[in-house]
C-alpha cells in the first residue's frame, strides 16, 4: 500500500488550496487610522453620518451593519482581542448586557450632559443617540377615532379579541416594555395583564416590522409597537394612525426606548472613537439621524421635525439599568419567542 | 449535474463483494487526517465545552419547560417536510427519466432551480400570496367567504415552503438512480408478469432506497437547522429556540447546550442511514451501453405535463414572478447590478473557493474512509459530517472565539466566510465524493500500479475520472449552498465584505423590496448559470464515454 505519494500529493494540494484562499482574500485587516464601527443601526440611517464623518475627521470608517444582538454577541466573543471600536445597538438594554459583562468603555461626552439621565448609562458606559417611543399603532379602516384605546392597559377588552399585533421578546423593544410593566405595576398584576391580552389572542409576530405592516393591511386592528414605525407606515401609503397612551395625570406615560451608541473596552482606536461620540451627539449628525428614520431627538435644541418631541408627551421614567435587573422576570412573562 | 454516480453503487448492475482493504496509516496521511479533524472537529469540540460549562443550570433548562414539546415539534416539522419533499421529487424523477414526456430534458433542468431559491425567499413568496391579507384570502372574502381560506403561518406553512425549496435533492438523487439503472432487472419483472406499476414498486423502488435516503437526509438536515424561513413563516423550532437563547438572553452557554442537541440527533439520523443501507459495501460494474427502459405516456400525457407544470409553477415559476413584480423594471435590476457588483464578486468567489476546497477535502476524507477502515475513518466521518447541524449563527460565533483567540491573522478577513460556508457544507461534498468511490474497485488502482504507474498516477488517471461526476455533484452542492447562506456570513464577514445574500437581508430591513427582490433575482441566476453548465458538460462528457 506504497500511497504514500498519492495521499501526500493531497495534502500538499489542500494546505495549498486553503492557503491560497486565505491570500485571496481582499479585505485588508482594519489599519491604524481605520476606525471599526459596529452598527445595529439602519444603513440608510447611519452611512450619512459616517460618511460625514469620513469627510471632516479626514480618516476611513469601516462599518458592520448587523442586528444589534447579532453583533453584541460578537463583541463578546471577540472579547480577546476587539475587534469593534464603536458599537451602534437599537436598543440600549444590549449595551447595559454588555457593560454587565465588562465588554463596554465608559466615556461621558460633554453633549451629553443634556440628555435627560434615563436615556444614558449613569457609569458612562453608553449614550442614548435618539428614542422611540412605544405606541398603539391602528388601521383607520377598522378603528374609528373615537374607539382608539387610550390605555395599553384597555387592550385585554374582549372586542380587541385577535386583532392585536406585538413583536415577540427577540425584539428588545417588547422586552423593556414588558419590564418596564412589571416596574410599575409589580410581577403578579403584569403577568395578570399579559396573561389576560394573551387569553384575549394576543398575536405574537417575529418582529416590529411585522407589526406595522400587519396592521397597515388590516390583519390586525391594533399593533402595539414603536413610534417611528407610525411614520414608515405613513410613508408607504398605508391607513394608519397613532395613540401615544397613558398619558392621564395617574397615567404611567409612555416608555421611550433609546438607541444608542458605546465604545467597546479595548478599542484599538480610542481617540477616534471618542471623536465619533462627539460627532453623533453633535447638530449636524443627529439632524441626519432624526430626519431619516422618525426617531426623537434626546439632546436638547433639536428640531423634531414631524415627530413628537421629547416634551410633547408623558413618558414613563425608568433607567436602562432598572430595566437590565427586571428582564429575567420580564422574559418569563411572554411565552415562546 | 452528475450522472448520479453518488447511488449508482446499490441501484447498479453488478454486485461484486468486496474485501476491504486494511491499510497502515502513512505519515503523511496522519498529518492530512489531523489537519481536517482539527479544523472540523474543532468548533464541535467547543461547542461541546460551551454545553458542559453551562452545567447544571443548562441541563435543567434542557429537561424543563418547552424544549421536549419543541424538539417534537421540530421533528414533526422535518418529518414532514421530507415526506412532503418526496412527494414532489420522485413522481417527476421517474416521469422526467422513464417516459417519453415531451421536453423532459428541459425539465430535468428546470427541476433542480428551486436549488437555486433560498428558502427565506419562497417563504416570503408564499407569505405575500396566502398571507392573511394576499390576494388569495382577499379573493376568497370578496366571494363572501369568513376568515381565512388558508393559513400559511404556522406548522403546514413551515412544511409547504421546506419541502418545494428542497425537492429538487431527491429529485436530483433519485433522476440519476434511475437513469443508470440496469434495465435487466426491470425486463426480467415484466417478463414475470408485472405492469409498470407493480416494476416500479417490486424493482425500482427498492433500488432507489439509497439515493432516496441520501435525498431525504438532505432536506430533513436542512429542516432542522433552517432559521430564517421558518421565522418568517412564526413556526417556533429548536432553531428559532436556539436563537432567543442567543439574541434574547445572550445566553452562549445556553445555545451551546441546545445545538449539542442537535449534533447528537444528526448522529442518531446518520447513523441510522448507516443501518438502513446495510454493512455491505458494494463495487459496481458498468455494464453495457443499454438505456433503461422508456415507457410511452400514451393518454397519461396530459396529466404527467400538468403534474410536472404544478410542481415547477410553484418551486420555480411563481416565487421568479413575484420577484420580477417586486423588482418593478429590468432597470431597476440592472441599478442594482451596477451598483452592487461587488457583492456578486464576493458571493461568486467566496462559494466557488470553498466549494474548490470543500471538494479537495472530501476526496481526501472519502479515500480515507473507503481506503483505510478503522478509527481514524469513524472520526473523520463524524467530523465532517456533524457541522451540518449546527445553525449558521452558532457556528459562526464558535469560529469567532476560536480563530480570534488561536490564529487572529484569519479573523477579520474574508477567509472567515469562506470557512463558514465550509465547514457547514463540507458533508454534501464528502457525501458525494464517498458515495462515488465506494463503487470503484480498488483492485483498478492496483492494476494501474502494477503496470507501472505511481500512486498519484493511478488516482488521477483511474480513480479521479470514475469519480468526476460525483465530485462535480459534491462541488454543485456546496457552491449552491454557499452562495445562499446568510447567519453565518452576517457574522463572519469582515466590516464592509457584504455578500449577495447579506445585501437581501439589507435591503428587506430598509423595506426596500424592489431591491431585496432585483438582488434575489441576481443571486438565483448567479447560481442558475453553473447549474446549466454543469448539466451541458456532464452530458457531453457521458456521451463521451
Amino acid at each position: 500500500m506504497a500511497d504514500r505519494g498519492t495521499i501526500g500529493t493531497t495534502v500538499i494540494l489542500l494546505i495549498l488550496g486553503w492557503a491560497s484562499a486565505i491570500m485571496l482574500a481582499p479585505t485588508t485587516p482594519a489599519s491604524a487610522s481605520e476606525l471599526v464601527i459596529y452598527s445595529g443601526r439602519k444603513e440608510s440611517a447611519i452611512k450619512p453620518v459616517v460618511d460625514l464623518f469620513e469627510r471632516k475627521a479626514g480618516v476611513k470608517v469601516v462599518l458592520k451593519i448587523g442586528k444589534t444582538s447579532g453583533l453584541a454577541n460578537e463583541i463578546l466573543q471577540e472579547r480577546q482581542r476587539p475587534r469593534a471600536d464603536i458599537f451602534i445597538a437599537t436598543e440600549a438594554g444590549v449595551c447595559e448586557v454588555l457593560a454587565r459583562e465588562g465588554a463596554l468603555d465608559s466615556y461621558a461626552p460633554a453633549r451629553a450632559r443634556s440628555i435627560p439621565s434615563e436615556y444614558k448609562s449613569s457609569k458612562g458606559f453608553w449614550t442614548g443617540i435618539s428614542g422611540r417611543a412605544r405606541v398603539i399603532l391602528y388601521n383607520t379602516g377598522l378603528v374609528k377615532d373615537e374607539e382608539v384605546p387610550s390605555s395599553v392597559l384597555d387592550l385585554a377588552d374582549p372586542k380587541w379579541n385577535g386583532k392585536i399585533a406585538i413583536a415577540g421578546t427577540l425584539e428588545r423593544t417588547t422586552l423593556s416594555w414588558l419590564g418596564a410593566l412589571v416596574h410599575v405595576l409589580g410581577e403578579a398584576k403584569a403577568k395578570a395583564y399579559i396573561d389576560g391580552l394573551l387569553r384575549n389572542g394576543l398575536k405574537i409576530l417575529p418582529d416590529n416590522s411585522d407589526v406595522w405592516r400587519g396592521v397597515g393591511s388590516g390583519e390586525f386592528a391594533l399593533g402595539l409597537t414603536n413610534s417611528p414605525n407610525y411614520h414608515l407606515a405613513l410613508k408607504a401609503g398605508l391607513p394608519v394612525g397613532v395613540v401615544y397612551p397613558d398619558q392621564g395625570p395617574s397615567g404611567m406615560g409612555s416608555l421611550v426606548n433609546p438607541n444608542a451608541v458605546a465604545i467597546v473596552k479595548g478599542a484599538r482606536h480610542l481617540v477616534l472613537a471618542r471623536r465619533f461620540v462627539d460627532f453623533i451627539l453633535s447638530q449636524e449628525a443627529q439632524a441626519i439621524l432624526v430626519r431619516h428614520a422618525f426617531e426623537i431627538p434626546l439632546v436638547s435644541g433639536m428640531d423634531a421635525g414631524e415627530v413628537r418631541p421629547l416634551s410633547s408627551f408623558k413618558s414613563l421614567k425608568i433607567s436602562q439599568e432598572r430595566l437590565a435587573d427586571l428582564e429575567e422576570r420580564a422574559i418569563r412573562l411572554f411565552p415562546g419567542f | 449535474m452528475a450522472k448520479g454516480n453518488m447511488e449508482r453503487a446499490a441501484s447498479g448492475e453488478t454486485f461484486v463483494f468486496r474485501r476491504p482493504t486494511i491499510g497502515v496509516l502513512t505519515p503523511v496521511a496522519a498529518l492530512g487526517a489531523a489537519f481536517i479533524i482539527l479544523l472540523t472537529a474543532s468548533p464541535l469540540l467547543n461547542l461541546f465545552v460551551a454545553a458542559l460549562a453551562a452545567g447544571s443550570r443548562g441541563l435543567s433548562s434542557l429537561l424543563s419547560g418547552s424544549v421536549p414539546t419543541l424538539l417534537a415539534k421540530t421533528l414533526l416539522l422535518a418529518t414532514l417536510a421530507t415526506l412532503w419533499a418526496l412527494l414532489l421529487g420522485v413522481p417527476p424523477a421517474w416521469i422526467l427519466t422513464r417516459t417519453d414526456l415531451p421536453g423532459r430534458r428541459l425539465f430535468r433542468v428546470l427541476g433542480l432551480l428551486p436549488l437555486a431559491i433560498p428558502p427565506y425567499i419562497g417563504a416570503l413568496t408564499y407569505i405575500t400570496l396566502l398571507g392573511p391579507v394576499g390576494p388569495v384570502n382577499k379573493a376568497y372574502q370578496a366571494m363572501g367567504g369568513s376568515g381565512q381560506l388558508v393559513n400559511i403561518y404556522g406548522l403546514w406553512g413551515g412544511v409547504l415552503v421546506l419541502g418545494l425549496f428542497t425537492y429538487p435533492y431527491i429529485l436530483l438523487l433519485a433522476g440519476s438512480a434511475l437513469e443508470s439503472s440496469n434495465p435487466a432487472m426491470e425486463e426480467a419483472a415484466r417478463a414475470a408478469g408485472h405492469g409498470p406499476m407493480g416494476i416500479f414498486v417490486r424493482v425500482t423502488l427498492p433500488l432507489l432506497r439509497p439515493s432516496l435516503l441520501a435525498g431525504s437526509l438532505l432536506v430533513f438536515l436542512y429542516a432542522l437547522s433552517d432559521f430564517a424561513a421558518v421565522s418568517f413563516l412564526r413556526v417556533t423550532t429548536f432553531t428559532t429556540e436556539i436563537y432567543h437563547q442567543l439574541n434574547t438572553r445572550f445566553d452562549q452557554r445556553g445555545a451551546a447546550a441546545l445545538s449539542a442537541v442537535l449534533v447528537l440527533l444528526t448522529l442518531l439520523v446518520l447513523v441510522a442511514q448507516r443501518k438502513s443501507l446495510g454493512r455491505r459495501s458494494f463495487v459496481q460494474r458498468r455494464s453495457g451501453a443499454k438505456p433503461p427502459t422508456v415507457y410511452p405516456l400514451g393518454r397519461w400525457k396530459v396529466p404527467a405535463l400538468i403534474c410536472t407544470y404544478l410542481v415547477l409553477g410553484g418551486s420555480v415559476f411563481l416565487p421568479i414572478a413575484l420577484l420580477l413584480y417586486q423588482a418593478g423594471s429590468a432597470a431597476t435590476i440592472f441599478q442594482t447590478l451596477a451598483s452592487g457588483h461587488r457583492y456578486l464578486w464576493n458571493s461568486l468567489w467566496t462559494a466557488a473557493v470553498a466549494a474548490t476546497v470543500a471538494t479537495v477535502l472530501a476526496l481526501f476524507v472519502a479515500y480515507l474512509i473507503d481506503r483505510r477502515k478503522g478509527p481514524v475513518g469513524l472520526l473523520l466521518t463524524a467530523a465532517t459530517q456533524l457541522g451540518y447541524a449546527i445553525p449558521g449563527t452558532v457556528l459562526g460565533l464558535s469560529l469567532i472565539l476560536l480563530y480570534n483567540t488561536y490564529v487572529p491573522w484569519i479573523y477579520g478577513t474574508a477567509a472567515m466566510v469562506v470557512l463558514g460556508y465550509l465547514l457547514r457544507y463540507l458533508p454534501q461534498a464528502v457525501q458525494g465524493s464517498a458515495a462515488a468511490l465506494s463503487q470503484v474497485d480498488p483492485n483498478l488502482e492496483e492494476a494501474a500500479r502494477g503496470l507501472g504507474r505511481s500512486g498519484w498516477q493511478a488516482l488521477r488517471e483511474v480513480t479521479i475520472p470514475l469519480i468526476r461526476p460525483g465530485m462535480t455533484a459534491g462541488w454543485m452542492l456546496v457552491f449552491i449552498s454557499s452562495i445562499k447562506e446568510l447567519a453565518a456570513t452576517l457574522l463572519l464577514r469582515p466590516a464592509g465584505f457584504d455578500t449577495l445574500p447579506v445585501r437581501i437581508w439589507i435591503a428587506t430591513i430598509e423595506v426596500d423590496f424592489a431591491v431585496a427582490a432585483s438582488t434575489s433575482l441576481i443571486l438565483i441566476v448567479t447560481t442558475a448559470l453553473p447549474l446549466f453548465l454543469i448539466k451541458r458538460l456532464d452530458s457531453g462528457i457521458s456521451q463521451l464515454d
